[in-house]
């Protein structure tokens, strides 16, 4: 129940921030500017579409999540209303895990918004609504889950700056990491490649939420591929929520 | 703003296909692309065409595998670019190796897609006039699932116009015997009666040459050449009909054009 109010002040906080209007405005300017791009090309001008579209709902998504997510801890601790929040029954994990859903509940509805204007777009050229991009965007709704709370444990003892650049090349990194599979694969067997292992089992493939791609040409997708990728985002959310937890467990606010 | 467009009205010096020379390969591209590869790979396919379309860049197709290579890295699975910049390569650029290449990246890359050597097929059939080329071509395309039935009919085709007769003979009665409609079978006997009378006048005219190196001159007529042994006997076109021979040019054609039957 605390959980649930502190959650619901977050998004009602979040939804006051300019920053997510002006994220969200940009973001449906790109996913309607897929339309021109669509006009400059030679072939099918829905792949375009959906490529840009899908594109936007993922960036400015993650952008959200940054912006917004490593603010959240701060502020209150910056403005010291923290004191007065903590000095009430309320754990502190509670309250992050409010903040948590707090700010998924907003990016869910901005997801929910994006998605309206990209399916409207896609639908005035196929005149069908697709059904199969769905998956897709759950999937990037998961990667946002992720992010947010890569954000929120960043913000739990760093500045909003410093986490949103440790959160952006969270991000990065995350995107990357297939790529050292490519690296283990070069690297002659000893101390550098089991260490470059080992970085490649604990760095985050963001990769297993992005189906973008096979969506986009219509791939099929084994339903064991979702299923697993959707226990990686949880377990993998619950892990950094939890780290989330315990540093700022310990965290002291004099 | 006048300002701007002053600035943008004075002519710059520009070092032609600059704009590229830092494009990286599309493995590494792939990489910095960040979960985006498939934007990434739609955006560099929309700069190619406005690329492509600049006809003051005179070297623009030196890079021309290199950039459509990046874009298959990036989305291999994007059909267009494989077309699109053969299509470059075959009329814009007139090399047929850069095409053939971009189109047997198309297959490797998506071995269900018949298009990619339908196309390598037709470009070296129609434009090259390399028919065995395109009887390899069109045989590849022929084994893919799902392709359409024109492609065996044009195999046929390229193996009779490479004079390869024996293979265009078993395509096209194969053909005619599997045609499901009237119009395909009158096509495929057309061709059976061409092939059937480039076997014959082959044949004939092989007979005619050695009859030339024996005597010196044409023969009076064909069935001069079974009585003098050089013939075993007169073949007749598929409609029974006797081929028609000029003794003055040592020349000889079928009775009907095989269109006309």
């Amino acid at each position: 129940m605390k959980i649930i109010a502190i959650a619901f002040n977050t998004f009602k906080e979040a939804i006051r921030d300019r920053i997510l209007y002006l994220l969200f405005f940009f973001a449906a300017i790109s996913i309607i500017f897929s339309r021109v791009l669509a006009l400059l090309t030679v072939g099918d001008r829905i792949k375009i579409i959906r490529d840009v579209g899908l594109a936007s709902l993922s960036f400015f998504g993650v952008l959200m999540a940054i912006l917004i997510g490593t603010g959240l801890v701060y502020k209150e601790i910056d403005k010291k209303t923290i004191y007065s929040l903590l000095s009430k029954p309320i754990n502190r994990y509670q309250f992050l895990l409010g903040k948590f859903f707090g700010l998924i509940f907003t990016l869910f509805i901005m997801l929910l918004l994006m998605s309206f204007i990209y399916l409207v777009l896609v639908f005035f050229h196929t005149f069908e609504i697709e059904w199969e991009t769905f998956p897709t965007i759950f999937f990037i709704f998961l990667e946002l889950c992720l992010i947010t709370a890569v954000a929120i444990f960043f913000s739990c003892f760093s500045t909003p700056i410093l986490s949103s650049v440790f959160s952006l090349a969270f991000y990065i990194i995350g995107h990357f990491s297939w790529g050292l599979e490519t690296l283990i694969n070069k690297i002659k067997p000893g101390v550098g490649k089991t260490l470059v292992q080992i970085l490649y089992i604990f760095i985050p493939d963001l990769e297993n939420f992005n189906f973008k791609t096979e969506i986009v040409h219509n791939l099929p997708i084994p339903s064991h591929v979702y299923l697993f990728s959707i226990s990686y985002g949880i377990f993998y959310t619950l892990f950094i929520l939890l780290l989330a937890m315990l540093v700022f467990r310990r965290r002291d606010f004099i | 703003m006048g300002l701007k467009v002053k600035i943008d009205r004075m002519p710059r010096k520009k070092i032609p296909g600059s704009s590229i020379i830092y494009l990286p390969s599309g493995k590494y591209l792939k990489y910095a692309a960040s979960g985006y590869s498939s934007l990434l790979a739609d955006i560099i396919y929309l700069w190619s065409i406005q690329y492509y379309s600049d006809y003051n860049i005179s070297d623009r197709f030196d890079y021309l595998d290199h950039i459509f290579s990046i874009i298959a890295e990036l989305d291999p699975h994007y059909l267009d670019p494989y077309e699109i910049g053969a299509i470059i390569a075959v009329y814009e650029a007139k090399n047929f190796d850069k095409a053939f290449k971009i189109l047997d990246r198309g297959l490797e890359k998506n071995p269900d897609e018949w298009i990619f050597p339908f196309q390598a097929g037709h470009y070296a059939q129609m434009i090259k006039k390399d028919y065995e080329l395109a009887q390899k071509y069109y045989k590849k395309a022929m084994e893919i699932k799902g392709s359409p039935a024109l492609i065996q009919r044009l195999y046929a085709n390229a193996a009779f116009k490479a004079t390869d007769f024996q293979t265009a003979w078993k395509n096209w009665v194969e053909i005619y015997q599997t045609a499901k409609d009237e119009r395909i079978k009158k096509i495929a006997s057309n061709h059976l009666y061409q092939v059937k009378a480039a076997i014959d006048i082959q044949a004939i005219e092989g007979a005619i040459k050695r009859h030339i190196e024996h005597y010196g001159h044409n023969p009076l007529n064909l069935a001069q050449l079974v009585r003098e042994g050089m013939l075993n006997s007169l073949p007749q076109d598929l409609d029974g009909k006797d081929y028609v021979y000029d003794p003055d040019t040592g020349k000889v054609k079928s009775a009907t054009i095989p269109w006309k039957r």
